[in-house]
């Protein structure tokens, strides 16, 4: 009982850190399910995005430009992957690391140090109210407006003419070019509108917990997946709206699984093990189903 | 007009598999004539259609649309002038897509693309209308994902896709090959129909002997990368298929087979 309760307590702070990174599971989907390219700048996009508005808000920048900014590193970072996949025929993974691990000398060179201190500075939620920073409630109603606004978004782009093509190119990538879809374009700005938006998760967390730190947000990339995977498993990926909620649904429950096994006692060292270890055994399960599946068909 | 000028490509060029796929090749297609080209396997009728498409550069020569040379231009933007059918259905339209947004990604094909809803009552009507002629009831399974459709429903959206706006030339690259016989017929005459019904200018490769009979108004029969024979549609009507495979001048009886891959 002690237990169930300490995690019951735990919900809403989860449920503050599951809406934040449900951006970043939305920034993991778009790559692996509506791009199809295989995408890991996410795991650097994160610190980037948090760093770049961190440095901005110390020199005295408004928040609101200096998370603006920091969406547009992300978008950089995505649309530098998707070229150096594309010009350098590299694997898109082999590309993400490439910039992941750049991404760590520039995010030292904007800073100047490891991590730079916002507390006391005019950030996003002390513009909008000052009784965001103390409240719950708060941050969960801003978290999820903002969520909602950028699922609809993104719902509405996917469904234009511009956003069939995105979808095109992730769909058949022989065909688009065949209907006048300039693919290397679109597979920049797709992969580089991920990176936007994990990024501004990236900003926005910087600004709740007060600093910006280049090693921010490590391992958030199998998180990410997890979460992708785990929503997906809920609630299919049959139409453009179920694609778009399974990230952020899995995500809402994947860190309330994360906090109830803490306190259930497995040691948050042990976190990353176990993530991994759920995100092969999702794959692998998978993979069984379908060699069922064959095996039933043939 | 199209016209075919010079074109010229050898594969594995400086090795000891060098081997020539276009010799010199040129011709002209006139405005809405239907071109069936026929020939062994290795005669060069794939990279023809590859080399208009733009997925393969030709050494040399020049591929003329409407006084424009579009060799230098990549595929996306020769999409304005060229709509292709693929011999994979799988390949000719987009799986993870519905019906509806299929024909919508197809129509603005060679046209900007905008932030702007992509379907509305008004296209749905007109995809319904440009669906009903084939009788397969796609009309109704507009919102069915194209990855659910038979080889031969996919292959007949894919026709649509391509001609959903008018190609200067549409090209069909053995698009019946990977079809049952009285699949292939059903997409044979929807080809058919639609060729007519849009006037269009097509290049169709084909094994079918009866469908490169039947079909089309000039019948181009190609070997090493050269045309080897270029038949009128007077000239063509006479001829039976065992004809057609004796002036091809060798013993192939491959060719005859319906449907071969």
């Amino acid at each position: 009982m002690e237990i169930l309760l300490g995690f019951w307590n735990l919900v809403p702070i989860t449920l503050v850190q599951g809406l934040i990174y449900a951006f970043v599971a939305l920034g993991v989907m778009i790559p692996f399910r509506i791009v199809n390219i295989p995408d890991i700048t996410a795991e650097g996009a994160f610190p980037l995005g948090g760093c770049v508005a961190a440095i901005l808000l110390v020199q005295g920048m408004h928040p609101l430009l200096a998370t603006a900014l920091a969406v547009v590193a992300g978008f950089c970072a995505g649309a530098a992957t998707a070229l150096f996949h594309l010009k350098f025929r590299i694997h898109s993974l082999l590309a993400g690391v490439l910039v992941v691990t750049m991404l760590w000398s520039i995010n030292l060179r904007i800073m100047g140090r490891p991590n730079v201190a916002t507390f006391g500075l005019l950030d996003i939620f002390t513009w909008i109210s000052d009784a965001i920073a103390q409240n719950l409630a708060l941050q969960i109603a801003f978290f999820g407006v903002l969520l909602l606004v950028v699922l609809l978004l993104l719902w509405w782009m996917l469904h234009t003419e511009v956003g069939l093509a995105l979808r095109g190119i992730g769909a058949n990538a022989q065909l688009a070019p065949a209907l006048g879809v300039n693919y290397l374009r679109y597979a920049v700005a797709g992969l580089g509108l991920a990176n936007a938006i994990t990024a501004l998760a990236g900003a926005l967390s910087a600004q709740l917990q007060g600093y910006g730190d280049v090693s921010m947000g490590f391992g958030l990339l199998v998180n990410g997946l997890a979460s992708v995977i785990l929503g997906e498993a809920i609630i299919g990926r049959r139409s453009i709206t179920t694609q778009l909620l399974a990230p952020v649904i899995g995500c809402l429950v994947y860190y309330q699984l994360t906090s109830l096994a803490l306190s259930l006692g497995l040691a948050p060292s042990d976190l990353k093990l176990v993530t991994g270890l759920f995100v092969l055994g999702t794959i692998g399960w998978t993979l069984a189903g379908r060699g069922r599946a064959r095996a039933l068909a043939t | 007009m199209i016209a075919i000028e010079n074109l010229s490509l050898r594969f594995h060029r400086g090795t000891p598999d060098e081997r020539v796929a276009l010799d010199d090749l040129s011709f002209t297609i006139a405005e809405s004539e239907f071109v069936v080209v026929i020939g062994t396997n290795g005669a060069g009728k794939t990279t023809l259609l590859n080399a208009v498409a733009g997925s393969i550069v030709p050494e040399r020569g020049r591929i003329v649309v409407d006084s424009t040379d579009i060799v230098p231009m990549p595929v996306h933007r020769r999409a304005r002038f060229v709509a292709r059918v693929f011999q994979d259905p799988m390949v000719g339209t987009a799986p993870a897509l519905t019906i509806e947004e299929n024909l919508a990604f197809a129509s603005r094909r060679g046209l900007g693309r905008k932030f702007k809803l992509a379907l509305n009552a008004v296209a749905r009507s007109r995809f319904r209308d440009l669906l009903v002629p084939f009788g397969l009831g796609l009309e109704n399974r507009l919102q069915a994902v194209a990855g659910t459709l038979s080889g031969g429903q996919r292959q007949v959206l894919a026709l649509v896709m391509a001609t959903i706006r008018q190609p200067k030339i549409l090209l069909l690259d053995e698009h019946t090959a990977a079809l049952d016989p009285r699949t292939a017929d059903i997409v044979m005459q929807a080809t058919t129909r639609l060729v007519a019904e849009h006037r269009l200018t097509t290049l169709m490769v084909t094994h079918n002997m009866r469908h490169a009979l039947e079909c089309g108004s000039r019948l181009l029969m190609m070997n090493a990368g050269r045309i080897k024979l270029d038949l009128a549609v007077v000239e063509k009507s006479k001829l039976t298929a065992p004809e057609l495979v004796r002036r091809f001048g060798e013993e192939d009886e491959q060719i005859l087979l319906p449907g071969e891959v």
